[in-house]
């Protein structure tokens, strides 16, 4: 059976992936802060954002709404949008 | 979190069905052309008038609807340097220079270029614009000689395009099938591709309020379908297009019911995308958020044109990532796109060959039996 995941884990998940998928450099999971808006701080864009979303898809087994693209505005609220969401948390 | 980013070999379908993204890019024609086309997902688009005038009057021309035309001209060269560094300040990569006819005003556009120096611009043809400004040329076709003097009131367009931009790698020639010139558009395709010139495809979208025969019918829509596949069969070296192009522009619904349309216009959000940092620029450098599109006074329910498409169906990757068919399809179309307007991109072949049916949205499903 899977271990629940717990919010920090999945904050330095969603930090990776997004590090990998828009090949961000010099920050790491730990050093991303999780607070940063990504549109307005960090220059995610749309195109960004659903690869993004596609990727936290498979890694997690959870559904996104394109509709919901707008709530993901920080890593902290991506990684609450996550767990609520996670078939292993739920 | 250990990510397993790329797998061996090419995946097989799910056993239940549903495949995940990185089970589609592990495919390894879709990973090459993904990897290709997502290096440019940084341009970031605004459209700019560059003046009221133009050197032709073509029937259904949506610039002289609205009020777009009856704002003040700004030629001052200064102004638009300063106007382009704001844009370049707030993200803007790509710029459109379009209405009235911006060759009129060449040096409006070459300080476009020099301040953003990726672009295009729309003209008629008529009037060539110098090799100086770099940007993708978009010539607008519509028809044959004949069809061009009765429609803009122009003599020898095309023959007098071609002269201007024949074998112009800035140039691509771009045909409008309407209701009424699907036929000509053989003879036209054959002329551009003996003179090596580049084609692509637009169809008329009737500006509000139109009320002339150029707006398609669904017996037009079906048979642009068929002249489409059979110009892009002949003239595969000159034509740049691919078979979801000719699906996503010549349905029943137009590409707003049948992608969602993000243009500030008709999206009211300005969280991120295009509803965020497009804006259309008029003569006098204002802009109007509710007029905020690529071709604003078009009928959005009529609304299939090539540069609306462009942003609209680019736009919609999440959608096409279902399957590997589909999102092959979408590859293809933002290959054309890239190719069509950005200098020096070169379309790679087709990974779709088939006529894949758009992704069905709640809209969709609201209008049962259609034929997509």
């Amino acid at each position: 059976m899977q271990q629940e995941l717990t919010l920090q884990e999945v904050v330095e998940g969603v930090a990776q992936i997004i590090i990998d998928e828009l090949k961000l450099e010099d920050v790491t999971p730990q050093t991303f802060d999780p607070d940063l808006d990504l549109v307005d701080e960090v220059g995610v864009d749309s195109m960004d954002l659903a690869t993004v979303a596609l990727v936290l898809q498979d890694e997690y087994g959870i559904a996104i709404d394109e509709d919901d693209y707008p709530k993901l505005k920080t890593i902290h609220l991506i990684a609450e949008y996550v767990l609520q969401r996670a078939p292993v948390n739920n | 979190m250990e990510r397993s980013k790329q797998k061996a070999a090419a995946s097989q379908p799910p056993k239940d069905g549903a495949w995940k993204f990185s089970d589609i890019l592990a495919i390894p024609e879709i990973r090459e052309k993904w990897q290709t086309v997502r290096r440019y997902f940084f341009l970031r688009e605004s459209t700019y008038d560059m003046t009221r005038r133009c050197n032709i009057q073509c029937e259904g021309c949506y610039y002289y609807q609205g009020d777009k035309a009856s704002v003040p001209e700004n030629r001052d060269p200064d102004q638009w340097r300063q106007l382009m560094r704001l844009e370049k300040e707030r993200g803007i990569t790509y710029v459109v220079l379009a209405g009235a006819e911006p060759s009129l005003v060449p040096e409006l556009c070459e300080v476009c270029f020099q301040e953003i120096p990726l672009g295009c611009i729309a003209t008629n043809g008529i009037r060539r614009i110098g090799s100086e400004i770099d940007y993708t040329i978009h010539v607008s076709v519509w028809g044959n000689d004949e069809t061009s003097r009765r429609l803009r009131n122009a003599a020898n367009m095309l023959r007098r395009q071609i002269d201007n931009y024949k074998g112009d790698p800035r140039a691509v020639f771009i045909y409008t099938f309407t209701r009424d010139n699907v036929d000509e558009a053989f003879e036209v395709s054959e002329i551009l591709a003996r003179n090596n010139c580049r084609i692509s495809f637009n169809m008329f979208s009737a500006p509000v309020g139109y009320r002339g025969g150029l707006r398609h019918d669904a017996a037009s829509l079906q048979k642009t379908r068929v002249a489409m596949q059979r110009i892009c069969e002949q003239y595969p070296d000159n034509v740049c297009f691919s078979p979801y192009n000719i699906v996503a522009h010549t349905q029943p619904l137009g590409l707003h019911d049948l992608f969602s349309c993000p243009y500030p216009r008709v999206n009211t959000s300005t969280d991120i995308g295009l509803g965020r940092s497009f804006r259309q620029y008029r003569t006098d450098l204002s802009w109007d958020r509710t007029a905020a599109c690529c071709v604003p006074d078009t009928d959005c329910l009529d609304c299939r044109h090539y540069a609306a498409g462009s942003a609209i169906v680019t736009s919609r990757m999440f959608r096409h990532a279902a399957d590997p068919e589909r999102f092959k399809a979408w590859l293809d179309y933002v290959d054309v796109y890239l190719a069509v307007w950005v200098r020096g991109y070169e379309k790679s072949p087709n990974l779709c060959r088939s006529l894949v049916a758009p992704p069905v949205t709640m809209v969709l499903k609201n209008k049962q039996g259609l034929d997509l």
